[in-house]
């Protein structure tokens, strides 16, 4: 039987469709024109202007402060959150998994409007704190969704025998929860990571004087600014995320062996 | 300075290291506006006059900025946002009125524009940059070309043209090429209005804000309606792109200064707009943006191709027959109601 040529066809345009804007954005990022009207010659100078550049910095210290910040709350408050809702049931419970479901399907536009409303209403003062607290909010609903997936397959009994042999709560959350739960925790974190730093709208709503963080500084680029710098500025962020995904496979395929 | 005792000066010294050392914090001027708006040179000269710092935070479309102002986000101490906003703004009591004492260079500012600004007097709003709307085109590949709106209608361009997708400016061209105000809240014009844009609309390929440079900088469009800001920086790519402003008048935007309610910084941010419309400094603004601060004593010191060009300084018969986009209040409906009809039209 001849095996089709089908799929892997599919598999390549997929491809194509999915990494060929990004190998436009890293090829225009050394190009010369800046309306990428035709192709003017290697350049290195948009990444010269960028490093120059004073505004884009400062964004980029606030978006990794914000969403280091956001990642590790919402990952210690969104663990026990799906702790809490896999060990408990009732009605408690059902309105509580109700609560941190509802980040997940409320419109971002909605939600930014009404933390901003929320925020001036009890005069808060605008800024990276609003920011970080906003991100909290919908971080942490995310990883509990991604811990409380793990916690689905998870055998209750491995905690019953602990408790049996007499290891207290400290122990077994320490040495068998974390440890078991280990890789959805990451993977909620990362996914925590991924959406704080790149959110739009509801920063754009919870943002104060002096707290721009990158993706509203791009946004506001593309529409009034130089789209060449983003181009360079995208680029320079795939390679840390590459450098980062290559950096943890070679940990894991370490720890492995 | 033999008459400066030894022990003076060290306690000068002393002093001015102190100042130094135990700095009291600088005062942070917090500016509102779209990205990359002031040269960063002239910020820094600011900051080192006024002994503060200077942060500016982007927004990227006036709505989202009201949306934001509106809700009730305070700590901004100016803004910019175009003309008609400004009126929103100042109609909800989220502006305060300047103080006239603290902008001495408000003398400066050209009176021909304020001649048709909604604030002549600058109580609330001083005027920053202005933007035309216009046309341009590719000067190898459209003949004969005309200064007229009418270009649009030209069948041998079909399919390669743009026009804005901004409800005001598109359907105010319309009015324009009519010979009616763009400000008009008559539904026999606006209908008559819409019938243009619409065949405009048959022509075209698309309703584009933001891709039209790149489409007329690589000649996958012939021609678009554009901001003059805009079309200058594309034509220091590729200068077989040409700009016209259309006979029957355009659409005059301007960005303006406004000081918001909640500001802290009040005297930083007059300082700030007086600053602005130093003659030096709006000069070099004006040069390093491409749109035009409308600052009379800063043209002479314009370079000599900015003088002289057209889309930069307009002609005085079309300066008179262009209007600036006013705030209609609750008449604004009207113009939606015809933008969806164009938007629905086949």
């Amino acid at each position: 039987m001849k095996r089709s040529r089908l799929p892997l066809a599919v598999t390549w345009l997929l491809l194509a469709f999915f990494y060929l804007p990004i190998v436009v954005v890293v090829v225009s990022s050394f190009n010369g024109a800046r309306f990428g009207s035709g192709f003017e010659g290697p350049t290195l100078d948009w990444y010269r202007r960028l490093f120059a550049h004073e505004e884009i910095w400062p964004a980029v210290v606030n978006s990794l402060l914000v969403a280091a910040g956001a990642t590790l709350v919402s990952v210690v408050l969104g663990t026990t959150a799906a702790l809490a809702l896999h060990h408990f049931r009732g009605r408690l419970q059902r309105l509580h998994y109700a609560l941190i479901y509802t980040p997940l399907v409320v419109p971002e536009i909605l939600m930014g409007i009404s933390l901003l409303l929320f925020f001036a209403a009890i005069g808060l003062e605008l800024g990276l704190f609003t920011i970080f607290l906003a991100h909290v909010s919908f971080c942490l609903s995310y990883v509990a969704m991604v811990v409380l997936g793990r916690l689905q397959d998870f055998d209750d009994s491995v905690v019953e025998a602990a408790r049996d042999l007499g290891a207290g709560w400290w122990a077994i959350a320490w040495r068998i929860l974390l440890p078991l739960l280990a890789p959805g925790i990451l993977a909620g974190g990362l996914l925590a990571f991924t959406l704080s730093i790149d959110d739009f709208v509801i920063s754009f709503f919870v943002a104060g004087p002096g707290s721009t963080t990158l993706p509203i500084r791009i946004y506001s680029m593309i529409k009034h600014g130089s789209p060449p710098l983003i181009n360079a500025l995208s680029t320079l962020l795939l390679l840390v995320t590459f450098l980062a995904v290559w950096l943890s496979q070679r940990l894991r395929a370490r720890s492995e062996t | 300075m033999k008459a400066c005792p030894r022990a003076v000066r060290s306690v000068l010294l002393a002093a001015a290291l102190a100042a130094v050392a135990c700095q009291e914090p600088l005062p942070v001027l917090h500016v509102y506006s779209w990205a990359d708006y002031f040269k960063p040179e002239l910020l820094k000269r600011f900051e080192t006059e006024q002994r503060c710092r200077v942060v500016i935070d982007s927004f990227d479309s006036n709505e989202a900025m009201y949306a934001k102002i509106k809700a009730g986000a305070g700590g901004y101490d100016l803004l910019t946002p175009s003309t008609y906003m400004v009126g929103v703004l100042f109609s909800q009591g989220l502006l305060q009125p300047l103080d006239a004492a603290r902008i001495p260079n408000r003398k400066n500012v050209d009176p021909e524009y304020l001649e048709i600004a909604p604030d002549p007097q600058m109580q609330h709003s001083v005027p920053y940059m202005l933007v035309k709307t216009g046309l341009a085109y590719s000067r190898s590949r459209v003949k004969d070309p005309v200064a007229s709106w009418a270009m649009l209608d030209r069948a041998d361009l079909k399919g390669r043209i743009t026009l804005l997708n901004d409800m005001r400016e598109t359907i105010g061209a319309g009015l324009k090429s009519l010979g009616y105000s763009l400000n008009t809240t008559d539904q026999g014009q606006l209908a008559q209005a819409r019938d243009v844009v619409i065949r405009w609309k048959r022509n075209a390929a698309k309703f584009e804000n933001e891709q039209y440079k790149s489409g007329i900088a690589s000649g996958e469009f012939l021609l678009v309606q554009g901001y003059s800001g805009d079309i200058l920086q594309v034509q220091a790519e590729n200068p077989d792109v040409a700009f016209l402003i259309p006979q029957e008048g355009t659409s005059i935007a301007c960005d303006e200064l406004v000081i918001p309610r909640s500001a802290k910084q009040v005297v930083l941010a007059h300082a700030f707009i007086n600053f602005l419309h130093d003659p030096a400094v709006a000069a070099e603004n004006t040069s390093f943006l491409s749109y035009l601060c409308p600052n009379r004593p800063s043209y002479e010191k314009l370079p000599a191709a900015l003088r002289s060009n057209p889309a930069v300084f307009l002609d005085a018969a079309v300066r008179a027959r262009s209007e600036v986009v006013r705030d209609l209040g609750s008449d604004n409906a009207r113009y939606v109601r015809v933008w969806d009809e164009i938007k629905a039209a086949r």
